[in-house]
């Protein structure tokens, strides 16, 4: 063993019992600590979500949840950035490969739609179930993947996903913006009606909020995914 | 040893081997592929703090309200770990674009070639 | 006030807004990215100002309409606000300096540039421990995308190894967050309950938490990714990173260490004060800018986390110490590195190009100075609080190693300085107008903010004094005629002292006399020089008003403060000297070196006080009272060249400018003997460890006399001979004062008086020499008593007066001297004093001998008596010095008078013009009658002889064929004293120059060795950082152990 591996493997040793003291001394909780017990019984009261864990993501961690929407704003512009200067030859980029079989191509013709449906039914229901904006922007821009993968030459328009994506996130800010005037603070939902607990429109601006994260999200996976396919060497 | 312990220790495994994995291997994608490892081990850790056995997932759906507090688990380190994938996927991002330019502008993968900066 | 939740709305609604616009117009994104940055700016200096003068209060913003912890909240508060300010105009003005770069990349570079900025901001308000990391994180990915603005190509890797690091970061601060949350249930810091130092469950992973803030301010020696960036990012990026990230990170973890509890401290303690100390010592081996920023920057950071590590001794005083060292380094780093994208070379000297530009040369000198903590700025006021916090709580090796360092990191900075005002430039500046104003900008801030700190200090508001704003006065009047300056700081001196004369004691008033009225007369000779002679008059004034300010100054803090703008004006002066380089910086060391032995003495002495009276250093606590004086004494040995700590003034005094030679000689080495002179006024007899402390100092004079004297006999440069006479001087009145007797302060006294004339003149006088043969060797003149005979004059009775034999006055200083050594009972030092008289002979025969007499040189046959106003102050100090030996009561009585009653005594008797002692009897008119019948006589006589002498043309010797290898070792005068040199020439070894050159070849080896710890390599960096991490757990765990 030499000292390139040797001197991180002690480290890592000496790292290593320190997580073991933390979870030696780990004891579960039995019951919800103060902060999750106050999610568990206010939620439904003060944001009308069944998804406690949207309500906490949306509302009462929102300004995260808004950084978290700027990580990969940043991300999709910066790997644009990085990428700009290696960009192939318009027209040429992709055109190396042989084309993807009729069933490939027939194939995402069909799915496709559905899967942007699907991801559009995750992010739209996501203070009632399972999933959010986050999971529903990826499977949407899983359908552009597809479509990348049965065409590589295909060509998306970066201007428009730019501006989804700008627009996405301006009305975000300015909804977080609105609750200071109408609610009680940057980021509240109730500037809209909490409506019937459990309902598609319920819950304030929490739907919205997730649709604006789910397009913006979608819109930054697809710029990264382009981006990135972009560059593929010519030759 | 029960299931939050068994997913505590696989996470702090998980880090512990990722970085091992970013320290000692000098080609830059393995060292990304090793940092997401790590990052994933962070992501057990996280959730399996927030675990309490024998609760459910915090969804209303088919608890009712006035229940909740005794029967969901805790629901503030499953937003946490939402953030934390997001952000682990956006650095792992630029990291692949980091090490396609690098790799562009000097033809090597290799870490131990980019030292020019030093002292 | 507008909420300032509206900073990060802003700053993220105008990054997305960017998307939004035409696609054509790059132009208009700019604009957009300015106003919003402007927008935040405008909130973030509304709320300094409304929180400062209580027109708002501290708010606490809350999010989604929840009470925290339950969601995420935010603090505005005085430093919050302060802080974003810095962070927000920096990244304003940075984009200005960027545009040019920030077009080229396009709408998207200018997004991330509004995030980075309203993340910074976030870090400093959040309340929340996820969303700090949620802040981190994008402070991370956003410098990763500025990194890419550079134009060098290296910069890539620097952003790869940098985001390597953030992820061992982030995986750390994570672990440490969440653990964190399961022991509280809480996410907000102010949740976080005060926890004791172990490392078990919550303490463990508050450990985590801190450690991973403490590894986001790089560090040492687990920084070498922030020095790879530092290196090759775009300038105006650097700024950021340096000012703005290293500004809100610091804050982060002050805002933990805060709420983590007292226990903590000494971990930001130790890792502060080693950072600070390793990256000064590492800096001294760097030659790129860019790079010795970085690590000037890691340094300050550092330096901020050791006070923060101060919290619990400096309670309330902690933003205003802390925030006074963090604001300084934001504005005068960022300024630095603005100032850096108009140097084309990447090498220290070639800022030289600045010269072009003299206002780009003050503003570097201005950064340095507010770097270095020096008055006025900011820096300085935190630097003197620290110091009085730490020495009253008993921490001196922190202290030591604070003022070690800090004292580094000046030689660093001013070597640099040196380098650019004496170096030539290969490469013109670069001209650009929106650099340039962001520089001013910074520039002008960094005044506006010491006079925020002064205001705030509880002491004077240094930057309001009249003298210093009259220094810098000059500034601005630098475009006009050198004669015009001239004349008006002659006046302004003499209005100065007109003012502030009354209510002195006799000994401050000569003080007074010498250093101000001296002061003006020796400007006399500036009015030689032609053109505008641009920054002279600065540093000169500033040297004035500090020694002006010295003198009447009445709290330590006044003294001290004064010290400092003398040191300083001075150094500017001497670097202006010719080959001065490496003799300027030597002086600056030295001097700062003093200056923070003052510091610790008076900070020692005032045991935490806040305003401390000079007065009352007589009544300190007895246990400390020696250590006061030692420190306080080797501050003013160091002023006045005692041996040891006399290196710097050779050089300093030889190579400086004709007029200002005298001034830093005559004038300017008093403020060490008037502090000599308080300190035994106030505190008298000190012993430690059974030795009588004064009696150290008569050793020391006594060598100085001697040894000086000795080496200034061997010297063939006639300037630097008469430096170590200086030397040899101040050698007798540091003697005099320490004999603690009446005899010998008024023998002090009248060495102050003298050396103060003779040494000026004589230094005009070769001064005028060098400006008409254009050499300082006194082999290559000879001769010149016919082609100058009005400076013949005035270096003949100057070397009678300085030699001490009737009639000048300096027989009267001697005959005091004889009086006062028979009044003591140290033989061996006086026999040393004693001996160094005929040695003092040898010396200044030489300047008579070797420049006046002999044969005159080929090449310097028609050389003209020296120019009208050097020779004028010269015959003013000619008519004194004879006034003054016929009639010495005019000053001394008065003197005498005052000094009789601290010590009690009046061993002398003043009767008409004659003055008896014990010993035995003066009177000057009588020996004015002996000399001049003794001289007529002898003229007489030789006029007699010489109808017998016979005249011979130079030339009418043989030579021989040969012409010798080194044609000047021929010459009589060369290597004069060579017999002298063989019997004393082994006080001639350089014992002290060869000790500090070990210590400063030493420091330069570590240094240099140290860095290559830095292997460039992105994984080894990573694994520095973990090593970093396990050997501060590891070393706490121990120092637990062993607590336990």
């Amino acid at each position: 063993m030499t000292t390139r591996t040797a001197i991180p493997l002690v480290l890592l040793a000496l790292l290593g019992t320190a997580f073991f003291t933390l979870f030696a001394g780990y004891v579960p909780d039995a019951e919800l600590n103060r902060t999750a017990a106050y999610y568990a019984n206010q939620t439904v009261a003060e944001t009308g979500a069944q998804n406690v864990v949207t309500a906490i993501i949306v509302t009462y961690r929102g300004l995260d949840t808004l950084g978290e929407v700027t990580v990969l704003f940043l991300t999709a512009a910066i790997v644009g950035l990085v990428l700009a200067h290696s960009k192939a030859p318009k027209g040429r980029s992709g055109s190396g490969f042989l084309p993807s079989g009729e069933l490939l191509t027939t194939g995402t013709r069909m799915l496709v739609p559905v899967i942007l449906l699907f991801g559009a039914y995750v992010f739209v229901n996501g203070h009632l179930t399972p999933g959010g904006g986050f999971q529903g922007g990826a499977i949407v821009a899983s359908g552009l993947l597809l479509m990348l993968l049965a065409d590589p030459a295909e060509r998306f328009s970066h201007g428009l996903i730019s501006r989804i994506e700008s627009s996405a996130g301006l009305t975000y800010v300015i909804l977080g913006l609105l609750g200071m005037i109408l609610a009680g603070g940057f980021l509240d939902n109730r500037i809209l009606p909490l409506g019937t607990f459990g309902s598609i429109l319920s819950a304030g601006a929490i739907p919205l909020i997730y649709i604006l994260i789910g397009l913006k999200v979608g819109a930054e996976f697809s710029s990264i995914l382009t981006s990135l396919e972009e560059t593929e060497d010519a030759e | 040893m029960i299931l939050i312990q068994i997913a505590m220790l696989l996470g702090f495994a998980l880090i512990l081997l990722g970085l091992y994995g970013a320290l000692t291997n000098r080609d830059i994608i393995r060292m990304i592929v090793s940092f997401t490892i790590a990052d994933t081990g962070v992501n057990v850790v996280l959730v399996s703090v927030g675990y309490l056995t024998g609760r459910e997932a915090p969804i209303l759906d088919t608890i009712p309200v006035a229940d909740a507090a005794a029967r969901i688990t805790d629901p503030v380190p499953q937003a946490l770990v939402l953030t934390a994938i997001v952000i682990g996927l956006g650095v792992t991002a630029l990291m692949l674009a980091y090490a396609y330019r690098l790799f562009r502008a000097r033809g090597s993968l290799d870490i131990s070639d980019y030292t020019e900066l030093k002292w | 006030m507008v909420s300032p939740l509206l900073i990060l709305a802003a700053g993220l609604g105008a990054a997305f807004l960017l998307g939004l616009l035409r696609q054509t117009s790059e132009r208009a994104a700019f604009y957009v990215t300015i106003a919003a940055l402007g927008f935040m700016g405008f909130i973030a200096l509304s709320w300094t100002v409304g929180l400062a003068l209580g027109d708002a209060l501290p708010v606490m913003i809350t999010t989604a309409g929840t009470a925290p912890p339950f969601a995420i909240n935010l603090f505005m508060g005085g430093m919050e606000a302060a802080l974003i300010s810095v962070v927000t105009l920096t990244g304003l003005l940075s984009a200005f300096y960027m545009r040019k770069d920030l077009l080229r990349l396009g709408r998207r570079v200018m997004a991330v540039l509004l995030v980075l900025i309203m993340a910074l901001s976030g870090l400093i308000m959040t309340r929340d421990l996820f969303n700090l990391f949620v802040f981190i994180e994008l402070i991370v990915i956003a410098s990763a995308g500025l990194i890419l603005l550079s134009r060098d190509t290296r910069a890539l890797g620097a952003g790869f190894k940098y985001l390597v690091v953030s992820q061992v970061i982030s995986i750390l601060l994570l672990v440490g967050v969440i653990f964190t949350y399961h022991a509280n249930g809480s996410l907000n810091i102010d949740d976080i309950p005060a926890r004791p130092m172990v490392f078990t469950g919550a303490s463990l992973a508050i450990f985590l938490v801190l450690i991973a803030l403490v590894l986001e301010l790089k560090p040492f020696p687990a920084n070498g990714w922030a020095l790879d960036i530092y290196e090759s990012a775009h300038p105006g990026f650097s700024a950021i990173f340096s000012a703005a990230s290293g500004t809100a990170a610091a804050f982060a973890a002050f805002k933990l260490f805060d709420v983590a509890g007292p226990a903590w401290l000494p971990l930001a303690t130790g890792i502060g004060i080693v950072t600070f100390v390793g990256a000064n010592l590492l800096a001294l081996a760097q030659s790129h800018d860019r790079r010795l920023l970085g690590y000037s920057s890691v340094g300050q950071i550092g330096l901020v986390l050791m006070v923060i590590g101060q919290a619990d001794i400096l309670g309330a005083t902690l933003p205003y110490v802390a925030g006074g060292i963090l604001i300084s380094h934001a504005v005068a780093k960022s300024g630095l590195f603005w100032l850096s994208g108009l140097v084309k070379g990447r090498e220290l000297s070639d800022w030289a190009a600045l010269r072009d530009n003299p206002v780009l040369i003050v503003a570097f000198a201005t950064f340095i100075a507010m770097l270095t903590g020096l008055p006025p700025f900011p820096a300085f006021y935190a630097k003197w609080a620290l110091v009085h916090a730490l020495m009253a709580n008993g921490a001196f090796a922190l202290t030591a190693a604070f003022l070690i360092a800090a004292l580094i990191e000046a030689a660093v900075l001013f070597r640099w300085f040196g380098m650019a005002i004496k170096r030539e430039s290969r490469r013109a500046v670069v001209v650009n107008l929106t650099y340039e104003a962001v520089v001013l900008l910074a520039m002008g801030t960094s005044f506006v903010l010491s006079w925020i700190w002064g205001a705030a200090s509880g002491q004077e508001n240094l930057i309001t004094l009249v003298p210093l704003l009259f220094a810098l006065l000059f500034l601005p009047l630098d475009i006009f005629p050198a004669k015009a300056k001239n004349l008006l700081a002659i006046a302004g001196l003499v209005v100065w002292f007109a003012l502030s004369f009354h209510g002195l004691d006799p000994i401050r008033l000569v003080f007074l006399i010498i250093m101000v009225l001296g002061g003006a007369l020796l400007l006399l000779a500036s009015f030689h020089a032609e053109g505008r002679r641009m920054g002279f008059y600065t540093p000169a004034m500033l040297m004035f008003a500090g020694m002006a300010l010295l003198i009447t100054s009445e709290t330590s803090f006044q003294f001290f403060a004064a010290w400092e703008f003398l040191t300083v004006g001075s150094y500017f002066l001497i670097l202006r000297g010719h080959d001065s380089e490496p003799h300027a910086l030597s002086y600056i060391v030295f001097s700062l070196g003093g200056a923070f032995a003052l510091l610790a003495g008076f900070a020692l002495a005032s045991g935490g006080k806040f305003t401390f009276f000079v007065s009352e250093l007589s009544e300190i606590a007895p246990q400390v009272a020696p250590y006061v004086f030692v420190l306080l004494a080797i501050g003013f040995l160091t002023k006045t060249a005692v041996m040891g700590l006399h290196i710097w003034l050779p050089g300093a005094h030889a190579e400086a400018e004709t007029d200002v030679s005298p001034m830093v000689s005559g004038i300017l080495l008093k403020a060490g003997l008037f502090g000599l002179f308080i300190l035994l006024l106030e505190m008298g007899h000190q012993t430690l460890y059974g030795i009588d402390l004064t009696v150290v100092l008569v050793w020391l004079g006594a060598l100085s006399a001697f040894v000086g004297a000795v080496l200034a006999a061997f010297q063939e440069d006639a300037k630097r001979l008469l430096a170590y006479s200086s030397i040899s001087q101040m050698g007798y009145a540091v003697f005099g004062l320490a004999l603690m007797n009446h005899l010998g302060w008024l023998l002090a006294l009248m060495f102050a008086i003298n050396h103060f004339v003779y040494k000026s003149m004589l230094f005009l006088a070769v001064g005028g020499v060098k400006e008409r043969t254009h050499t300082k060797l006194m082999y290559k003149m000879g001769g010149l008593i016919t082609l100058m005979p009005y400076t013949f004059v005035s270096v003949l009775v100057g070397i009678i007066a300085m030699s001490g034999v009737p009639p000048l006055s300096g027989f009267g200083g001697r005959w005091i001297f004889y009086n006062a050594i028979m009044s003591t009972d140290l033989r061996l030092p006086m026999i040393l004093v004693f001996m160094s008289g005929p040695v003092g002979f040898l010396y200044l025969f030489r300047l008579i001998h070797s420049i006046f007499l002999g044969q005159p040189k080929d090449e310097l046959r028609m050389v003209k008596e020296a120019p009208f106003w050097i020779v004028a102050p010269q015959m003013l100090f000619v008519a004194f010095l004879i006034a003054f030996a016929a009639l010495p009561g005019m000053i001394l009585r008065r003197v005498d008078g005052y000094i009789g009653q601290i010590f009690g005594d009046q061993p002398l008797t003043w009767s008409g013009r004659i003055v008896d002692s014990q010993f035995g009897t003066w009177n000057p008119v009588a020996i004015w009658g002996v000399i001049a019948v003794v001289f007529i006589t002898i003229l007489l006589l030789l006029i007699w002889m010489n109808h017998n002498a016979q005249r011979v043309k130079q030339f009418n010797i043989v030579f021989s064929a040969e012409r010798p290898f080194k044609p000047q070792t021929t010459h009589f005068a060369w290597n004069f004293f060579a017999p002298y040199r063989k019997a004393m020439g082994f006080l001639e070894a350089p014992i002290a120059t060869g000790f500090w050159t070990g210590v400063s070849n030493a420091l330069h080896g570590t240094a240099e060795f140290t860095r290559k710890f830095y292997t460039g390599n992105g994984q080894t960096y990573a694994v520095q950082l973990l090593l970093f991490v396990v050997a501060v757990y590891l070393i706490v765990l121990g120092s637990m152990g062993g607590a336990s």
